[in-house]
């Protein structure tokens, strides 16, 4: 019996944080918000230089060739500061897809690449009033002329402006309901990408329309028509991943509240003396550390053909959403005025729990989900 | 990470299941597990039980050999309580011999001490009771004001504790009971007697609970006598001897994960099989997603729990963090057997040979307010992780 993280793990993870601790923790982030790059470029740069976009990535294409469970202190470390970029719909989900349904002429146009971080991959799934279902997936390619054509719009696409290609769902057979095809779009200059604003100004996504855009075979990913199931495949990683990453975010949230406490005043002593907002932060402690236990072992079961495989991963989603969004706003309560500021990082926490309370479907769609891989 | 258990752990898997199939009361892994209401005849039949496992050696695996035990691992705990859950096994009557007073004996205990107690605790010829909260302190166990005063060479003890589980059955008491007073530093002055049941000036009240259980009882002590040689390791000291103890303390908050993780595998089948308008209550989106979020919860506890225990085998010693899993256990355990009875509907009310499908739902849903009281409440939880893990501000009057 061993349930923790290896020691080398534990150490890379320290050559993390300190790398994104000279980069001044949120700052990134923020720069964001005023549409500063450079230095998320710079730190993506950095991230390929420490070999995390390496990690689970084959020998053959300079890769380490490591599991998933390898890659969770870089994603802990990237949520601990707000990191935005595309790291995880790389890494975590054009990675695996490439790997298990890519041609080996997929694998090598990508793969090395996304080792020295040269490609970014970002995900462009859903589509506006849409649900996040097969049946949500309007966009569609069809076969005219002897030639693939896409037409659609997909919203909410993360990072669009580093992104070097496009991971796409599009519809393929309107007779099966979920008839549709993954593809791998580079980005060009004929491609329409146009920024959208949202609420979590931390993280920029952006709206793409296809007008008869042309797709060559070699852009279509594993089998037409069964993009859907690939793609759930290819999510359990994401997912696996995007919880990991909101353990580092709460890390931080957990941390922030109980500094706070042991700092602020009133009535004459330190408030995180009053149980109501010691035991406030202490349930804040206690709901971190269930997700990160289910991280862990989420990360672990996606490379592993254990039965509880897609529950173990839907869970640790469904927990570590719900959890965040509610540990962030505690976060704010604690901090009282102060915490309602835009000076404290107290709403950019919120904005991001929002933003992936959302994504890709609600906490009660991966509940749903968790029920029905359990069978009942 | 590794979730298998080695070929020495497995193999001692296997020898307890093996045990456990023949031992186990006739009937018993068929389902037919009722225990006598009768308290007499029901302490009769656990006493044998208890007994059952001294011969076969299960009584107390983490004891020394040298002292009747098996010198267990820590893994072979956990599977101990594991096995013990998976059957349903009947109750340990003398868990608190068990788990609270041998170890303490065996660790600051005289001789004499060892050779009075240690194998009548092992055989279930002699059950314990603990003698630790009073009415006027409850989670300040240093408001005790049950005294102990030096008459010739006995001791007279008078006051009454509470909450005594096993009290009505027991015939020793482990007891905490004030020797001298120190206003400013209340933790000192305690001691620690073994006290005699069964005598004169102790009398034994049971205490009805809210699920219609006696599992409680009130002690009440007048000039009742121990002897200098009851008194365990330092007259004064008793607050050391408390501390020891709990640090002995390694696998139990697991016994209680497993049963809770049991616990939920049930509540599963029940809501399969219960139907309502004639469909299962499983297909109610609702239920579905709030079974999804237990199970999440459930789950993330386990694991949670493993993980801590990984910290325990590297350093030898669990470290502060373990204290959230106990408090994740017993709120757990409490909403899941509200939520068991909740999905029932107005059927839920009915209890005993009127349940709608096994009247179990009620009671645990009746017992479980004990979950997050006993052994620690809730709040006395979050105090200890706000202080120790995060770090926060000591509370109030401490």
């Amino acid at each position: 019996m061993d349930f923790s993280l290896t020691e080398d793990q534990e150490t890379f993870r320290g050559h993390i944080r300190k790398m994104l601790d000279k980069f001044g923790g949120t700052q990134v982030a923020r720069e964001m918000i005023v549409n500063k790059t450079e230095n998320l470029q710079k730190l993506y740069s950095m991230l390929a230089e420490l070999g995390c976009t390496a990690i689970n990535i084959p020998e053959v294409y300079d890769g380490l060739d490591l599991d998933s469970l390898d890659l969770v202190p870089t994603y802990e470390e990237l949520g601990r500061s707000l990191v935005p970029g595309l790291f995880m719909e790389t890494n975590a989900l054009a990675v695996p897809i490439l790997k298990k349904y890519g041609t080996t002429q997929q694998q090598q146009t990508y793969l090395s690449a996304i080792v020295t971080g040269q490609k970014q991959i970002s995900f462009a799934a859903l589509e506006p009033f849409n649900d996040f279902s097969p049946s949500g997936i309007e966009c569609s390619l069809e076969s005219r002329d002897g030639q693939y054509v896409l037409n659609g719009t997909k919203t909410l696409v993360p990072e669009a402006g580093f992104a070097d290609a496009f991971l796409v769902v599009a519809r393929t057979n309107d007779d099966q309901q979920d008839g549709l095809t993954l593809l791998l779009i580079d980005k060009t200059d004929e491609l329409t990408i146009t920024p959208q604003t949202s609420f979590d100004e931390a993280k920029h996504v952006a709206k793409l329309d296809f007008y008869d855009f042309k797709i060559t075979q070699q852009q279509i990913i594993g089998e037409v028509d069964k993009g859907w199931d690939n793609l759930q495949e290819g999510l359990l990683y994401f997912n696996a991943a995007l919880s990991s990453y909101l353990v580092g975010a709460m890390e931080s949230v957990v941390h922030m509240a109980t500094e706070y406490a042991n700092m602020r005043e009133q009535f004459g002593q330190k408030i995180g003396r009053f149980q109501a907002i010691k035991h406030s932060i202490v349930d804040m402690k206690v709901n971190l550390e269930i997700a990160r236990s289910l991280s862990h072992y989420a990360n672990w079961v996606v490379d592993t053909d254990e039965v509880d495989r897609e529950a173990a991963v839907y869970s640790a989603r469904s927990y570590a959403t719900e959890k965040f969004i509610e540990v962030a706003s505690h976060n704010i309560q604690i901090h009282g005025g102060i915490g309602f500021t835009e000076e404290i990082d107290c709403h950019l926490f919120v904005k991001r729990a929002r933003y992936y309370d959302q994504y890709l479907g609600s906490t009660s769609f991966y509940q749903e989900k968790v029920v029905a891989s359990l069978g009942w | 990470m590794d979730f298998t258990f080695s070929k020495k752990e497995e193999k001692f898997r296997t020898e307890l299941r093996t045990w456990l199939e023949e031992n186990l009361p006739e009937g018993w892994l068929e389902g037919k597990r009722e225990l006598p209401e009768d308290v007499e005849e029901y302490s009769r039949v656990l006493r044998q039980w208890q007994n059952t496992l001294y011969e076969g050696g299960w009584a107390a695996i983490a004891w020394p050999k040298e002292y009747g035990g098996r010198d267990a691992s820590l893994m072979e705990e956990i599977i101990y309580h594991q096995e013990m859950v998976k059957v349903k096994a009947p109750p340990l009557i003398n868990y608190i011999g068990i788990h609270m007073v041998g170890p303490t004996l065996i660790d600051v205990g005289t001789d004499e001490q060892k050779e009075k107690y240690l194998k009548k605790i092992l055989t279930g010829e002699e059950i314990w009771c603990q003698g630790y909260s009073e009415p006027n302190a409850g989670s300040d166990l240093t408001a005790i004001k049950t005294s102990a005063v030096k008459d010739g060479d006995r001791w007279l003890i008078n006051g009454q504790k509470v909450w005594t589980s096993y009290g009505h059955v027991a015939d020793k008491c482990f007891l905490l009971a004030r020797t001298s007073t120190h206003p400013e530093k209340k933790h000192r002055g305690i001691t620690v007697f073994l006290m005699n049941m069964d005598q004169p000036g102790v009398e034994t009240v049971p205490i009805v609970q809210m699920d219609g259980h006696k599992d409680f009882n009130e002690v009440y002590m007048t000039d009742a006598v121990a002897t200098d040689a009851d008194i365990v390791g330092q007259l004064d000291s008793g607050w050391h001897v408390l501390i020891a103890l709990m640090l002995h303390e390694r696998s139990g908050i697991g016994a209680e994960l497993f049963t809770l993780e049991q616990q939920f595998n049930d509540t599963v089948k029940m809501a399969q099989q219960y139907k309502v308008n004639g469909q299962s209550l499983l297909m109610d989106p609702q239920i579905r997603q709030k079974m999804a979020s237990f199970y999440a919860r459930v789950r993330g506890s386990l694991l949670n729990y493993y993980r801590n225990l990984t910290t325990t085998l590297k350093n030898g010693q669990p470290g502060p963090e373990s204290s959230i899993d106990k408090l994740v256990v017993s709120e757990l355990t409490k909403e899941l057997s509200s939520f068991a009875v909740e999905i029932q509907g107005h059927q839920g009310m009915l209890w005993q040979e009127d349940a709608p499908v096994d009247a179990k739902w009620q009671s645990l849903f009746l017992s479980s307010f004990g979950h997050t009281i006993g052994g620690g409440t809730s709040e006395v939880q979050r105090n200890t992780i706000g202080e120790r893990v995060l770090g926060l501000p000591k509370d109030m009057g401490r």
